[in-house]
This record gives structure tokens, C-alpha cells and sequence, in this order.
């Protein structure tokens, strides 16, 4: 046999870490003990990123055998297949291996004392398996075979082998070499460096105060798998397909799904790092009451028949004083889409309010309600499959951080990428991950993707490169829109100085958009969270659509898919009468009914996720809940949330409540049964709903048998055309637990491209290829013109930026506060309030002028942290917090020189609406004039504990269309700390 | 795997536990017999002899492990941990507290030993473990004129190898106590030589004073204790007389010269 080896491709490595989570979990690694590590690296001179998985390199000469004092060597090298593995039983751990590996590869056990390293998953191997890192890797990055075999595919492939062997130890392990090799000292340059934030050694001590919950640090043989369930993720919105692993009744591992046609095993970091929620010390076992003030976080614990019994009371007082609509349901995705879209709003509308909303305000209405407006559906028609998107020419990231926010989604792209030699441009004001591997990054202002997307589309429409015969035929309103911004003059002259990018630059991109023969335009937050949120969307897509590249396969627009169209309904009958329409969207407009009562008292709230961590303004949404007289808390663990509850409600997860997977970009709908119990007293939020519910005498609708998380998406959930089809039986009949909707019946085949030339839109009457009124997608209609005219604006997308911008752009302001009802949103299903709202232009005395007076000198954009990152949830996981433990904040060399500023050091963030500290990262990947701080952290998490970013954002900033708050352009100072 | 480990817990608390009782120990001495306050009597000659013992495992630990004869090296490093703390404790009541004479310079070196070795073992193996993927030579590699007296140095080697032990490859080879016993000068000559290839590499020096010299430092400090303790052995069974300078020589012994 010839030598085994890895081979590493730096160019589809996105530095995502799930290399590492998948070695750790195999072999139980705990805190502080490495086989593989993924470095990142960046510069201070120039805009870049680049990431290297660090591992055995299984040497010809290996270092650390020669080292090794002890006889026979506790190190050996397997002479047919050249693997070095350690023999800890041999090992005295005096770390002289240690020592004398120039690679930095040989791995330690401070709490064993003794040497680890990558064998490459002898154990697995020797069951026929692939080692873990290269079974997880979603980037297809890592490799696994004869090192001959690897190189000869490299060379078939083009890609030049990195020289790794400086020491004449004649490593195995092949790296590839980036498409741009990167600058090193024997260019005569400073070579690239890991930032202060990444890794950091100090982070240690906090995780290593309890040792790591099983099965980490335990022996191979209390782990080891007797049994294996498919089923999901519930995290993120990559949806992954995992199996979780059991020994007897005990989850032991969590990994890919090799059986999934889509994902092909691949898996990111996250899910499987979900085995420490499940096993975490951290998690929320008993009910328990407060005792101490709001906010002080005293509790006792209580029965479930007592909180529950005093809750239901105490909710009928609230109801009796102030009416059903006092109740206010803020339900995030972390209480799972069954208990968000079923259970949760079956009890709205039992009890009788309005006031329900998950996180939809913060994230993604404002790309709902344009997708809405022009396709007539929520959500990309297209699949993440080699004949759809993976036949893209050109891939076009607007605000959309695909690689760290899904990252094996990237990964497929970036494959396909490299295998077709397809093109990739960024447009961010960062150079994030999706970036760094791009051929072009557009480090765009933040919030002026709108104007880039008008001028983009003038010189298209303006040069004739549209798509003359689709315009023609799928698309009503184009001629107006393309009147329109002429007339405007939205030129690229005219968005060069909004967006920062050079007019040539914009011809270019339109060109090569045009041209592409296909071009898949993503977008997402970074074009979402914005008061110019459905426009940006609106504006965007018709780019995509007047190019032809919309229902065509390796074409689209894909803004991120929020919650999939499930709605469960009591019988009409059993609502609740509801007097009073809901507040507005957006939970942060309910602040000031909690506050001061107007315009409608909100006196109590059942969150069922992390408002006070996660709603913009936090100071503001603090104060408000101080105000309430009943606050429920349904969470996993303790958090900012939990400290101002009256009753915390310990709840279940994933494979402890039985759930559907968030919904996926490509409509795939993943089951995960109910596998194992959760821990202590905790009950999945099914379980408290109908509890609660038989409190109320809602048991008739909200059935003790709907307990059952199957038996309710059966009877209750799919009730209706796009879902009919997807039940149980179907779910449980592949082995991968997906099936794309729609599908109508059990039998409809599925759907990989919706909206094709040639067939009907799904549920519509034949011949309407997509499911808007006129079967076309729909620019600009006397219908949608009145709709906006309701608000005060036009269909036809009007260029305006935000309030707070370096630069004074237009910008709209709501004419009306929260604390008024006087018009019904016409975007929104249900009757919810909504204000007019004007575009006002630049003026000498506007807002941002007055706040950069007072020095605030940057752009705040916030965002999702890197890979292993969601929310706060993975701050309770220890390895999330040893792969990124810190708040940081990514600042420019040049500002941070000016400052005074290292790597790594304590700064504080100031805005004009409060201030926190985070870390310093100095990049030169971000706009000059631009910060970034990353969501997630919160003041009272057990590792690493940060005051949340949203102390320094505005609730009061939303899109008057969507109610979608800005969370991506605030005018800040930052200061050493 | 079954391997045997001292945990950081254990080791402390034993550490912890010799402290405690030679301070009770210091604390009642004045008020002990006699026999418990001179170095050379009865009781504390046994204590001294059984510390030096004890202490010996350490030499013992080397050997199995460097001879591959013994059992399982894990074992023998807790022995060595294990007996050196009693041994330092018997050792330091052997000395009945007289820190001015030469031989406190014995327990001095013991003292070094131990505090090195458990800071090295409680705190150290945090910073080794914290290198894993810090050094730079996938990051940045050197300038290739490394190569050249690299190779130099291998050649030297596998020259060398062919008489020092034929059947192996300088790949995987370093020399063993069997080595040093059947051909010192060859094995010194290849281990300078191995020293300075890994002194090209240069990982030591990466490393800092503190990681990558631990080890000689503990090592040397041992060879020293060894070698003090032959002294003191020596002196005072053979020269007691010059040992007591005049005065009583009250301790067992063989001449008193």
C-alpha cells in the first residue's frame, strides 16, 4: 500500500472549523486538546483571508518518533501505510514530540498528560471508514487516500501542491495552493498572521474551569455507537442532514448524513457540536419562579403543575384587565418551526391575540414581502443541485455571508465554482469568508446596495444587455421601472459615490451579470436588515429578472429562506374574536404598548427565545420588560432573557421534542423524530403548549395526543397544498428524512426547479408560470402602486440609504410613533399596524450630520459571527467558545492605527443609542470608515460573557413597508478601552 | 486504553500533604526527643537512607524507560512522582532542619526538582498543548538554505548509523539506553548530531526558555542530586571524622577519616 495522506485545498477551505469539531468528537478530545486545528491568517497591508487546517503531516522523517525518549518509542510509524500514530499507553508525556515538530502538529493532553495526533482515524479506517475530518469538511477541502492518487487528481485538476517540507522531513499530508497563492516573507513581505481573536490561548481557562460534559474525555468504548437515527439540524438555516449516534439510550456523536443525495455527509461545525447542548450542565433542568427582582435573576424552583397553574392564572387576570390582545407571543426559531407555526400560533388564536411575531422583523420580512410583490411566493424556486445551481456561470454575493452563515451550501457552490470554472464577485463592505474566495470583492458602503442594484440595471436596460424576449414575455412593469430610473438618472455615475464603487466597476458587474449565461444572485441580511429592506429586495430581483436569470436552472435570486409557508389553523369556530389589530411587525414596535400602555396595553409576554440579547435597542426593550406584569420564559439555558422572567420554563430541543429542520434555502423539509428525553424536568415546548392550553380549556383544539410532535404535522400541520404530501410516512421512507416541498400528495414527485419555461406554478391554474395575479413576475401594478401609496411611497423603487451614514443620503422616516393605530399595514396578512412614512432628502441639519458633530466617525454594520457561531445558543457549547470565545470588532488597519488600537485589544463601541467593549480585530479587509461587531453574545453566558451589540441598536429604525429594523448602518465611535 | 496517570489533582494534594507534615514536623521539632533533631541519628539516618531511595526510583524511571524493560513507562513516571515527594519529605527530615550546613544543598536541588517538575506538570503542559498549529512552518517557511546543511547533518547520520546500529533507518532512529551502553562514543557523536539538525530546525528555541528547556533543566538538576548524594554518602560513612570537624561522631558509618 502506498502511503495514506490528507490533501488539503486551500482554496476550498473557508475555515468554517467543522474539520475540527468532527475531530474532537471522535475522538473525545476535550478543551485545550488538538489532533487538528483550523488557523486563520490574515494581513494588515492587504485585504485578505486565508485559512490553513493544521494536522499530522505523517512524516517520511518524523520529528517526533525521533524525539521520543522512551524504548520502544511511544510514537511509531506504520511502515505500509506511513501513518505516525501515538501509543498513549507508552507515552510519559514529557513533550519533547511536542517540541521538536516544526509543523506545530503534535497535539497535547494537559489533563491526561500525555501526546495526541492524528492518525487518520485509525478506528474508523479500520472499519472501512474515511477519517472525520475529511467525512465532515463542507468544503470538500480535505481528502482522503494514496497520497500518489491525491496528487495525480491535483494535477489532472491543474492545482499546484504547496511546498511544505522546508526540514527534509518529507511530509505526506498534499496542500494545495490557493488559485492566488498568498504573499510570505520570501516575497519580501510580512507574512500573513492570525488575528489576536481567533483561537486564543488565554480562552482556555474559562473552559477548563469543569471538565467537558460526556462523551468528551471519555474512554472509546462508553462511545462507541450501537445504534444510529437519521434526522437534522435544528440550528441554522443550512438545514443539515446528520445521524445522531446512540449507545443504549445515550446520544454519543453527531455527524453528516453520507445517504443525503444534496449534503453528501457534509456537515458544519455546528451540528455537530449540538452533542454538548444535549449533554451541557448548562441546560435549564426546572421550573423555576422568581424571587428576587426583574433582571436580579433569583429564582426557586417549582413544580410544572405549579408554575403552570400560576401562570394560567395569572394570564386570565391580564386577559380580564386589559384584554386577549395584552398577551404578546415573541416565539424565535429556537422553539422549533412545529412549535412556531403550529402550537404557538394555534394558542394565539385560541386565546385571542394578535401580537405574535418570531424574529422574522429582525432578519428577513422585508425580502417576504418583495418576494411577495414580484415571484407572488416566498423564497428562491431553485436547488442546490449540480443541474441547478451548480451550472451558474456567475455567482453574485450581495450581503450574504454564505460561507459562515451556511456554510455547506458554500461549500457546494465553491465546488461547483472550481470544478466549472464559474466566476465569483462579493459585494459586502467586508471581505468576509464568501469574499475571500472570490474573484472580485466590492467593499460596497453599507446600505447602498440598492443604488448599486439601480445603476447596475440602467446600464443593462440603458446598453440593451437585458434579456429582451423574458422581459417581453415573463415580466409586467418592466418598461415602467426601466422609465423610471432613467428618468431618475440612477446611472453608475450617479451610484459611484453612494456605494463607494468606482462607475466602471458597476459597468463591469452589469456586463458580467448580463452576459454570464447564467448568473445566481445571492442576497440576505446584508441586504435585509435595512429601512430600505423590500426595495433593495425588490430592486435586486428585478436585476436577476430583467437578465433572464429567474425559473431557469443555474439562474436566480436566492435571499435566504426564512420559516417555510406551514401554518397550522383552529377551526374558525374556536378563534378567539380579536378586537384589536396587532401593534405592528415588528416586536420592537411593541415596546412602547409595553412601556406606556398606547396604543393598546401589551401587560404580558411568553418569549420562547432571547429578546433581551436579540431585539434591537436593548436598553429600551429592558425597561419595557421591567414593566410587565407576567413574563414567561421558555429556554434551554439561563440567559439576559431568564433573568427578567417570572417563570422559567426549562425546554426541550432537536431529538429531545421531535422537530422539522429551519427551512433551507432549496425548500427541503428534514424531520428529526423524538429520540431521547430531555435532560432533568425539561419538556419540549409541544409538551408546554398543551399544558398550558388545558389550563385555558383549549384542549379541545390543542389535543393532549398533539404531545406528539408526528401525530400533529400529520393531522394538524400539512393541512394544506404545498405540504399535503410531505407526511411521515413519506419523511420515514428515505433515508435522509427530507422531501422538497411543494408536494401535494404523498405521491407528487418532487420539484428541483420551480418556475421553468413551459409548466405551471404549483396550486395555480395551468398556464400561470409563476403564482403572482398575472402569472408573470410583477415589477410595478396599479395594485401594488396603491398598496405603497397607502404608506406614502411609490412600487417604483426610490433610491434612499439610512438615517446614520457618513455620507447624507435620502432616507425615510415614519411619520407616526408605535404609540399610534391609525393604518393597517397593506403587506401584511393579518390586520397589523403600520405608520406612513416619506423619503426626506439630504439636508444640512439631518440627523447623521448632528451625530458626526459629535464624533461618532464610522459605519456600524452588524452581523453573523463565523461559522460555528448562532445566536447565543452555541455560546453555552464549550468548543463554539474555544474556536471564538470573544466579542470582537473588526477595524480597519488605518483606523485602528489612528486610534492607537493593537490586535486584540479592549475597545469600546459607542453609538448614539448605547456602548459596549468588544476586542479588536484589525483587518484590511473592511471598509476604512466601516466597523463590524458580530450578534451573539450576552452579558450573562457562562464562557465568555459580552454585552450584546444591540445595546448600540436603534428599534426605532425600520423599513415602513416590511417594519425590518436596521441593523447594518449606525453611525459609531470606537475608543481604546 | 488503560494508562496509568497521575492527575494534576492527585499530585498536588500529595505535594500538598509532604508540605503539611514537614511544617507540623519543623513546628513540633524543639520539642521532640533528641534522636529527631540530629541528622546522623538512628531514625533520621533510616529516614535519610529510605528518602535517597525513594528518590533512586527516578533513576530507575529513566532506565525502564529508555531500556524498554520494566513495563509500561506511564507507571514508572507516577512512581518516580510518587516516591520523589515521599523521598524529598524523608530526605528534608533527614536534615533535621540544618540549612547551613553543605549538605542543604542536596535539599535545596530537591526542592528545585520538585517545584520544577510539578510546575511543569500542572502548568506547563497548558503551554504545550497551546502550540498545537502556533509554529510557522506551513505558515511562512524558512529560507531554503536550511535544506542544504540539512541534509549535510542527515548524511553525517546515516554514515554514522552504519556502525552504530546497521539495521536501522535514521528516519525513525534515535539512540537508546542499549546504545549508549554497547557504543558511547558512537552514540554521543549521533545524538550531538540529531541536537544539531534539531537546532537547524529550530523548534526548541521557538519554543521559549521556559518549554523547550525544562526538561534539561530537571534532568541536570537530577544528575546533580545524584551525584551530590554520592558525596554525602561517601563523606560521611568514610570521612566522619572530617564530617563531624572535631565534634562527636555519633552516626553509623565505616571510617571516620
Amino acid at each position: 500500500m502506498s502511503r495514506l495522506a490528507l490533501m488539503i485545498d486551500l482554496e476550498r477551505c473557508t475555515g468554517c472549523k467543522s474539520c475540527e469539531a468532527a475531530c474532537k468528537q471522535e475522538h473525545r478530545l476535550g478543551p485545550g486538546e488538538f489532533r487538528t486545528r483550523v488557523v486563520w491568517l490574515g494581513r494588515e497591508d492587504e485585504a485578505g483571508l486565508d485559512f490553513l487546517t493544521l494536522t499530522c503531516q505523517h512524516c517520511e522523517r518524523p520529528a517526533c518518533l525521533r524525539a521520543c525518549p522512551v524504548n520502544p518509542k511511544a510514537i511509531s510509524k506504520d511502515p505500509a501505510t506511513g501513518v505516525v500514530r501515538v501509543h498513549e499507553d507508552r507515552c510519559t508525556g514529557c513533550g519533547e514530540c511536542v517540541i521538536a515538530c516544526p509543523y506545530g502538529a503534535m497535539g497535547f493532553d494537559s489533563h491526561g498528560h500525555h501526546a495526541v495526533k492524528c492518525d487518520l482515524c485509525a478506528d474508523r479506517r479500520a472499519e472501512g471508514g474515511i477519517p472525520a475530518c475529511a467525512a465532515a469538511c463542507p468544503g470538500y477541502a480535505i481528502s482522503f487516500g494514496e497520497r500518489e492518487a491525491l496528487l495525480d487528481r491535483a494535477r489532472v485538476e491543474g492545482r499546484r501542491p504547496r511546498e511544505t517540507d522546508p526540514f527534509l522531513l518529507g511530509p505526506a499530508t498534499v496542500y494545495l495552493e490557493r488559485l492566488r497563492p498568498a504573499p510570505t516573507s520570501a516575497d519580501g513581505r510580512a507574512p500573513a498572521r492570525p488575528p489576536a481573536v481567533v483561537n486564543p490561548p488565554d480562552a482556555q481557562a474559562a473552559l477548563s474551569r469543569a471538565a467537558p460534559a460526556f462523551p468528551f474525555r471519555s474512554p472509546r468504548e462508553e462511545a462507541t455507537p450501537d445504534r444510529t437515527v437519521p434526522g437534522g439540524c435544528t440550528l441554522c438555516f443550512n438545514c443539515c442532514t446528520v445521524k445522531f449516534h446512540f449507545r443504549g439510550d445515550r446520544l454519543v456523536q453527531v455527524t453528516g448524513n453520507e445517504d443525503d443525495p444534496v449534503l453528501k455527509g457534509k456537515v458544519c461545525p455546528k451540528s455537530q457540536m449540538t452533542l454538548q447542548m444535549y449533554h451541557s450542565r448548562e441546560r435549564l433542568t426546572r421550573p423555576l419562579k422568581r424571587i428576587g427582582e426583574r433582571g436580579e435573576g433569583r429564582f426557586a424552583p417549582v413544580s410544572w403543575e405549579q408554575a403552570l397553574e400560576e401562570i394560567a392564572e395569572r394570564l386570565v387576570a391580564v386577559r380580564e384587565r386589559f384584554g386577549p390582545e395584552a398577551l404578546a407571543l415573541f416565539v424565535g426559531t429556537r422553539t422549533g418551526i412545529i412549535a412556531k407555526q403550529g402550537y404557538a400560533r394555534l394558542f394565539a388564536q385560541l386565546w385571542g391575540t394578535p401580537n405574535i411575531e418570531g424574529t422574522d422583523p429582525f432578519c428577513s420580512s422585508g425580502k417576504a414581502i418583495a418576494y411577495r410583490l414580484v415571484q407572488g411566493s416566498v423564497g428562491s424556486g431553485n436547488s442546490y443541485t449540480e443541474a441547478d445551481l451548480g451550472g451558474a456561470r456567475l455567482y453574485l454575493y450581495i450581503g450574504d455571508n454564505q460561507a459562515e452563515t451556511r456554510p455547506v451550501f458554500f461549500g457546494l457552490i465553491n465546488d461547483w465554482r472550481l470544478r466549472h470554472g464559474a466566476r465569483m464577485i462579493a459585494v459586502d463592505p467586508r471581505l468576509t469568508v464568501t469574499a475571500s474566495k472570490a474573484d472580485r470583492w466590492l467593499p460596497i458602503r453599507p446600505g447602498t446596495d440598492m443604488a448599486l442594484a439601480l445603476a447596475a440595471a440602467y446600464h443593462i436596460l440603458d446598453k440593451g444587455l437585458n434579456d429582451a424576449r423574458f422581459c417581453v414575455d415573463w415580466v409586467l412593469g418592466w418598461e415602467r421601472w426601466r422609465d423610471f430610473i432613467f428618468a431618475k438618472g440612477y446611472t453608475p455615475e450617479w451610484a459611484e459615490p453612494i456605494t463607494g464603487i468606482p462607475a466602471g466597476e458597476i459597468r463591469t458587474l452589469a456586463e458580467e451579470i448580463a452576459r454570464a449565461g447564467g448568473c445566481v444572485l445571492f442576497a440576505s441580511r446584508g441586504v435585509n436588515q435595512h429601512t430600505n429592506s423590500v426595495q433593495t429586495n425588490r430592486a435586486l430581483m428585478f436585476l436577476a429578472a430583467i437578465t433572464g436569470n429567474w425559473g431557469r436552472r443555474g439562474g436566480a435570486f436566492v435571499n435566504m429562506t426564512a420559516s417555510p409557508p406551514l401554518a397550522a389553523n383552529a377551526p374558525p369556530g374556536r378563534r378567539a374574536k380579536i378586537a384589536r389589530p396587532r401593534v405592528r411587525k415588528s416586536p420592537t414596535g411593541w415596546i412602547e404598548a409595553m412601556r406606556t400602555g398606547r396604543p393598546y396595553p401589551i401587560r404580558a409576554m411568553i418569549s420562547c427565545n432571547n429578546p433581551l440579547a436579540q431585539w434591537p435597542g436593548l436598553a429600551a426593550a429592558r425597561e419595557a420588560f421591567r414593566a410587565l406584569d407576567l413574563v414567561v420564559h421558555i429556554e434551554l439555558f439561563a440567559n439576559e432573557t431568564s433573568a427578567f422572567a417570572d417563570y422559567v420554563l426549562p425546554a426541550a430541543a432537536g431529538i429531545e421534542a421531535g422537530d422539522i429542520g429551519r427551512s433551507a434555502d432549496d425548500r427541503r423539509i428534514v424531520w428529526i423524530d423524538r429520540m431521547t428525553d430531555p435532560p432533568g424536568e425539561a419538556r419540549p415546548d409541544a409538551w408546554i403548549w398543551v399544558e398550558l392550553a388545558k389550563r385555558l380549556g383549549f384542549s379541545d383544539v390543542l389535543k393532549e395526543d398533539y404531545k406528539d410532535p408526528a401525530r400533529f404535522w400529520d393531522e394538524v400541520m400539512i393541512d394544506n397544498e404545498q405540504f399535503r404530501g410531505i407526511t411521515q410516512r413519506r419523511l420515514h421512507a428515505v433515508p435522509y428524512r427530507w422531501v422538497r416541498f411543494p408536494a401535494a400528495s404523498e405521491d407528487a414527485p418532487e420539484i428541483e426547479t420551480l418556475y421553468l419555461e413551459g409548466n405551471t406554478a404549483p396550486g395555480q391554474p395551468a398556464g400561470k408560470r409563476f403564482p403572482t395575479p398575472s402569472g408573470k413576475l410583477e415589477f410595478w401594478t396599479d395594485a401594488q402602486e396603491a398598496d405603497f401609496a397607502a404608506l406614502g411611497l411609490s412600487a417604483l423603487p426610490e433610491f434612499y440609504g439610512e438615517r446614520e451614514g457618513l455620507l447624507d443620503l435620502p432616507f425615510v422616516v415614519r411619520e407616526e410613533g408605535d404609540e399610534r393605530l391609525s393604518l393597517l399595514s397593506p403587506f401584511e396578512k393579518v390586520p397589523t399596524g403600520a405608520a406612513r412614512a416619506r423619503v426626506v432628502p439630504p439636508a444640512e441639519d439631518a440627523p447623521a450630520a448632528r451625530l458626526r458633530a459629535q464624533g461618532f466617525d464610522s459605519e456600524l454594520v452588524t452581523g453573523r459571527p463565523p461559522a460555528p457561531h448562532f445566536h447565543s445558543w452555541t455560546h453555552y457549547f464549550w468548543q463554539a467558545q474555544e474556536m471564538w470565545p470573544d466579542l470582537y470588532c473588526q477595524i480597519h488597519p488605518e483606523r485602528a492605527a489612528a486610534l492607537g488600537v493593537k490586535d486584540g485589544e479592549r475597545v469600546r463601541i459607542e453609538t448614539a443609542h448605547g456602548a459596549i467593549e468588544a476586542r479588536a480585530w484589525i483587518h484590511a479587509g473592511i471598509r476604512p470608515t466601516a466597523v463590524f461587531v458580530p450578534i451573539g453574545w450576552g452579558e450573562r453566558q457562562p464562557f465568555h460573557p459580552w454585552r450584546s451589540v444591540n445595546f448600540l441598536t436603534d428599534p426605532s429604525q425600520r423599513d415602513p413597508i416590511s417594519d425590518q429594523t436596521n441593523l447594518k448602518s449606525l453611525l459609531c465611535r470606537v475608543r481604546k478601552a | 486504553m488503560n494508562r496509568i496517570d497521575l492527575s494534576d489533582r492527585v499530585l498536588l494534594r500529595l505535594v500538598a500533604a509532604a508540605v503539611l507534615v514537614l511544617t507540623v514536623y519543623f513546628a513540633l521539632l524543639p520539642a521532640l526527643p533528641q534522636a529527631f533533631r540530629l541528622p546522623g541519628s538512628a531514625p533520621l539516618h533510616i529516614a535519610g537512607v529510605i528518602g535517597s531511595s525513594l528518590l533512586l526510583v527516578s533513576v530507575a524511571f529513566v532506565a525502564a524507560k529508555r531500556s524498554g524493560r520494566g513495563g509500561p513507562p506511564p507507571a514508572w513516571f507516577v512512581a518516580h512522582a510518587v516516591c520523589a515527594v515521599a523521598g524529598f519529605a524523608l530526605v528534608a527530615a533527614h536534615s533535621a532542619g540544618r540549612l547551613r550546613h553543605a549538605p542543604a544543598l542536596l535539599l535545596l536541588a530537591l526542592v528545585a526538582l520538585a517545584a520544577l517538575g510539578v510546575w511543569a506538570r500542572v502548568r506547563l503542559s497548558r503551554r504545550l498543548a497551546a502550540t498545537f498549529a502556533t509554529r510557522r512552518a506551513l505558515l511562512d517557511p524558512p529560507a531554503p538554505q536550511a535544506r542544504g546543511s540539512l541534509a549535510a547533518l542527515i548524511a553525517e547520520k546515516e554514515a554514522l548509523l552504519r556502525r552504530l546500529d546497521p539495521g536501522a533507518r535514521e528516519a525513525t532512529f534515535s539512540p537508546t539506553l542499549g546504545h549508549w551502553l554497547r557504543a558511547p562514543a558512537l552514540a554521543y557523536r549521533y545524538a550531538r548530531l540529531a541536537r544539531a539538525e534539531a537546532g537547524v530546525i529550530g523548534t526548541r528555541q521557538a519554543a521559549g526558555l521556559a518549554l523547550g528547556y525544562w526538561r534539561a533543566v530537571h534532568i541536570a538538576l537530577a544528575w546533580l542530586f545524584v551525584a551530590g548524594l554520592v558525596v554525602h554518602i561517601v563523606t560521611v560513612t568514610f570521612f566522619a571524622g572530617y564530617v563531624a570537624g572535631g565534634g562527636e561522631v555519633y552516626w553509623w558509618h565505616l571510617a571516620a577519616w
